[in-house]
């Protein structure tokens, strides 16, 4: 233990003076490892979409990849401070993140969803929320897409740092959103009494986000991206997790 | 769903497990470094040295009045846009020199308290003899600090061991980490977070076992 701590704080002298992100340095990846079924742990074993994609992306580059599991709201701070290269949650591409971020190609298409206990039939979209409560994941797109409705103001928002889903099913709020694929995969595979409530109500588009001053690895990983949706790769991938192909508008 | 999943929780129990090692880790080297400079921060407390001794109030009052989570937020998110080189520094390292800084605060005034307690004739009388300063400590003062000091040092590791909790947010998958993504893989938050429980307050109770074995030792001297 001690070692790793004089380690690493050696390693902070000897950086001061040398640059960082070298060619054949692994591509550190920042995921939450808590999104089923986009990125999640069962038996200890990190899986999902995202890590498979990211696995392959890795692979094309010819480069290693590093996992790097936090908290959702640890992700953008790990991005920020250097600490992670890019963040494979479902990051949905929007103005203010494409305003200091640079985004690779969107390599998910998918839609907003709103999601209710099983048996509400009270709501059957997003017009019906006016005057429910509605969870949120804390930062995430779902809440701005919520607080840009004309009528925000008459719906009660709640952020949450994890477990929507749970609180959805126990009735503390009446709803929740998310995107339509993960809800739906929710609903198939897990024990939680939930139903989507009508059509997915805006489009969403999930890319990598890499920091402004890291655009030559983006331009990388996007070269990786295009090939693996030309062979093929990233629809079977999708297919493998959702049945369907995702990885097209 | 009303049913415990007995089955899911004994498959948790071994990932659990090995993830304990990287908590108590955490939390003894927290301690140990907590400890080091509790005793250095007291001492200049007691002593009243010139200079420290602001600088010492300024310290404890700044991490005893800020939360470990801004604290550690603010080290491992907010120091690094700052100093760039920060960034070298691990989630575990982190967490260690936050716990440290965060818990030697509060244990600084613990070990000074059980300084000043000891009865001040006791000093004089030491003195009147002709004991040293540092024989004064060594034999009079400190055997007594410390007896008086375990208790409350003791709950300041209990407490530590549950705040590397926070790690997480920090990168780091510990064991409420581990407890957390399980969760939120399977759903099943009550028989996860029921495992988590009884984890946690089976490393307490072992340790309560043991503080109580010290106290016995250190107050065998005031046994009659």
């Amino acid at each position: 233990m001690l070692r790793s701590v004089t380690l690493s704080l050696l390693g902070a002298a000897a950086l001061a003076t040398t640059g960082l992100t070298q060619a054949d340095e692994p591509l550190k990846v920042g995921m939450s490892g808590g999104y089923f079924p986009f990125t999640f742990v069962e038996q200890d074993v990190l899986q999902g979409f995202e890590v498979d994609v990211l696995e392959a992306v890795a692979d094309e580059m010819g480069v290693e990849v590093k996992f790097v599991t936090a908290n959702f709201s640890g992700l953008f701070g790990m991005l920020e401070s250097g600490r992670i290269d890019t963040i494979a949650n479902q990051i949905t591409i929007t103005e203010e993140r494409e305003a200091k971020y640079r985004f690779t190609e969107p390599y998910v298409y998918d839609g907003a969803q709103v999601v209710v206990k099983r048996g509400n039939d009270s709501i059957q979209g997003v017009e019906d929320l006016r005057g429910k409560s509605v969870a949120v994941n804390l930062g995430s797109n779902y809440e701005s897409l919520i607080n840009e409705l004309p009528y925000a103001d008459e719906i009660d928002i709640r952020t949450y740092e994890s477990n929507i889903e749970q609180d959805t099913a126990l009735g503390r709020v009446d709803a929740f959103v998310m995107d339509r694929v993960s809800a739906s995969q929710v609903i198939k595979e897990k024990p939680l009494p939930l139903q989507l409530a009508g059509q997915p109500f805006s489009q969403i588009r999930n890319a990598l986000p890499f920091r402004e001053d890291d655009a030559e690895l983006r331009d990388r990983v996007d070269t990786a991206l295009a090939a693996l949706r030309e062979d093929g790769t990233l629809s079977a991938i999708s297919n493998r997790w959702f049945g369907n192909d995702i990885t097209r508008p | 769903m009303s049913v415990l999943d007995f089955d899911y929780m004994l498959g948790l129990l071994p990932v659990l497990l090995r993830y304990l090692p990287l908590t108590l880790e955490m939390a003894a080297a927290g301690m140990a470094l907590a400890l080091v400079l509790a005793c250095l921060l007291a001492v200049i407390r007691v002593l009243a040295i010139p200079g420290l001794n602001a600088a010492t109030v300024l310290f404890i009052s700044f991490f005893r009045g800020t939360p470990l989570l801004v604290q550690l937020f603010l080290f491992y998110y907010g120091l690094p846009q700052v100093f760039s080189a920060l960034t070298e520094i691990n989630g575990i390292t982190a967490t260690i020199l936050g716990l440290t800084l965060h818990f030697s605060a509060y244990m600084a005034e613990s070990i000074r308290a059980a300084i000043v307690g000891v009865d001040r004739s006791q000093t004089e009388a030491a003195l009147s003899i002709g004991m040293t300063n540092a024989q004064l400590m060594r034999r009079i003062v400190l055997p007594q600090a410390t007896r008086v000091a375990v208790p409350t040092l003791m709950n300041y590791f209990i407490d530590m061991i549950k705040a590397t909790s926070l790690a997480f947010t920090l990168g780091v998958t510990e064991l409420m980490g581990a407890t957390q993504k399980e969760a939120a893989g399977s759903f099943l938050y009550f028989e996860a977070f029921i495992m988590v429980a009884v984890l946690y307050w089976g490393i307490v109770e072992l340790l309560a076992w043991l503080q109580r074995r010290l106290e016995a030792r250190f107050n065998e001297a005031y046994q009659r």
